[in-house]
């Protein structure tokens, strides 16, 4: 099977995502076929500032995924899934607006022609991907635990279509299929603050104590995320709080340890909280 | 400023006149996980528009506190888009020069813009670097966050970029309009 994809800003870096995706899809058959020359989706940030800046960046993608033919084109963050979708459903119900993005593309030749579904990662592997599969291919060595799933804000919200938007499950039944025990918590989609827990870190260190503490109490030995921003609010703010500290795998990363693959090939050893904690011994 | 013009403004948009239908329940305030923070929280926001108090709106801190978790635009049960009315405002207050010049967010927002015009890409480190020599309080706490990042080969020096940033930069904000 073959998508488009769209990586976004922190994929390869900062994120650690990549590994562990490319990894896994190795595995499962899948090919992420990358937009040429992709840039910056904008996210909240140029939304807030000028609504057209944020339509050329989101225009330039789909355009550019048009050029190649792309007829889907997965997100692995939620930011980006949530701007593109947004995007995606202003171009089609603003006539004017596309043409005067339009108008700008075409400094580069490129112009918005098609606007192919934008998807998660996880929604892939969840409904694209043969259930049975991830239990066939489960290591032999496989050790399961308890992982609570962290959904965040921008995957189904506003959307409320591949998931409820305050109690979502698709995360915690995927956990399943990879063989661990999905834990059943309050805090699934509540803010983790997102970017303002750099400009206003007490204020989110709050928000994210209180998703770790719920975790913590209804007996979660890690917590698994979907997105880059979610990731790293999660695993920093636990090097200040009390006691010990649960370690924010990915899912895609929890994928590739069910299937066997070396921890070392999916980016394990770049959590700040290492697996090890969660009483996982490679 | 003039308030009727301003207002005249904000209903004139098809975002603006849906607040109109707002009954006033509060439940956007409650569901915010921000609004401590705010000098007004969004049921407040609403009324106050209503009433005509534009600017005061317009120079708030409340939509720069807006996170976009959508809480309260999932929940509305007049289904009134808050998330996108808080844009609407950011936009606005933007545009006409009354935005909070205090609140850290435009900072952050306008270094993020920048990275984008200069590189089409953002990174990070750059990101970080920049608000850092702006608010050098808000990046001491972060020293040991970054250092392990670094250790951890999680931040790259050299910038991503797209193969011709400025071809994009031309398309974007005020060079685009000339």
């Amino acid at each position: 099977m073959t998508y488009g994809f769209y990586p976004g800003c922190a994929y390869k870096t900062e994120a650690v995502y990549k590994h562990s995706v490319e990894a896994v899809c190795r595995v499962i058959g899948l090919e992420l076929v990358t937009i040429n020359d992709w840039n910056c989706c904008g996210a909240t940030s140029i939304f807030s500032l000028d609504q057209m800046d944020g339509l050329v960046l989101t225009g330039r993608i789909f355009a550019l995924a048009a050029r190649q033919k792309l007829d889907t084109i997965i997100t692995t963050c939620n930011a980006c899934y949530t701007t593109l979708r947004k995007a995606s459903k202003t171009f089609k119900t603003e006539p004017e607006l596309t043409r005067r993005v339009n108008e700008r593309l075409a400094i580069e030749g490129l112009a918005i022609t098609t606007l192919p579904p934008v998807r998660h990662l996880l929604d892939v592997w969840s409904h694209d991907i043969d259930e049975a599969l991830w239990s066939r291919k489960r290591a032999a060595n496989f050790k399961p635990m308890k992982v609570a799933s962290y959904y965040g804000c921008q995957l189904t919200r506003p959307w409320a279509d591949i998931d409820d938007p305050e109690h979502p499950q698709i995360m915690d039944n995927f956990i399943a299929r990879l063989g661990y025990e999905p834990v059943e918590h309050g805090a699934k989609t509540v803010c983790c603050g997102a970017s303002h827990f750099i400009t206003y870190e007490d204020s989110c260190r709050t928000l994210c104590e209180r998703i770790v503490n719920e975790i913590k109490r209804k007996g979660g030995q890690a917590i698994s995320t979907l997105c880059p921003l979610c990731q790293i609010n999660i695993d920093a703010v636990q090097e200040k709080q009390r006691g010990p500290s649960l370690p924010v795998p990915y899912f895609t990363q929890l994928a590739g340890l069910s299937l066997g693959l070396p921890p070392s090939i999916l980016g394990m050893d770049k959590l700040l909280t290492p697996m090890q904690t969660a009483g996982l011994k490679f | 400023m003039d308030h009727s013009i301003l207002q005249k403004r904000f209903f004139d948009h098809a975002l603006g006149k849906k607040i109109l239908s707002c009954i006033q329940c509060g439940t956007c305030s409650a569901s915010c996980p921000l609004n401590e923070n705010m000098d007004h929280a969004p049921r407040e926001i609403f009324a106050l528009i209503r009433d005509g108090h534009m600017e005061e709106v317009l120079r708030s801190n409340t939509p720069w506190f807006c996170v976009s978790c959508y809480n309260c635009m999932s929940r509305c049960p007049k289904e009134i888009p808050v998330t996108d009315i808080m844009y609407m405002l950011k936009q606005m207050a933007t545009e006409l020069g009354l935005a909070p010049k205090t609140h850290k967010m435009q900072d952050m927002y306008h270094i993020f813009h920048k990275d984008i015009e200069r590189h089409g890409r953002v990174s990070a480190i750059h990101l970080m670097s920049r608000y850092g020599m702006k608010h050098p309080g808000d990046m001491l706490g972060k020293m040991s966050l970054g250092l392990q990042l670094f250790k951890k080969n999680r931040l790259e020096i050299s910038p991503q970029k797209i193969k011709h940033p400025q071809h994009l930069a031309c398309m974007l904000g005020e060079k685009a309009k000339k």
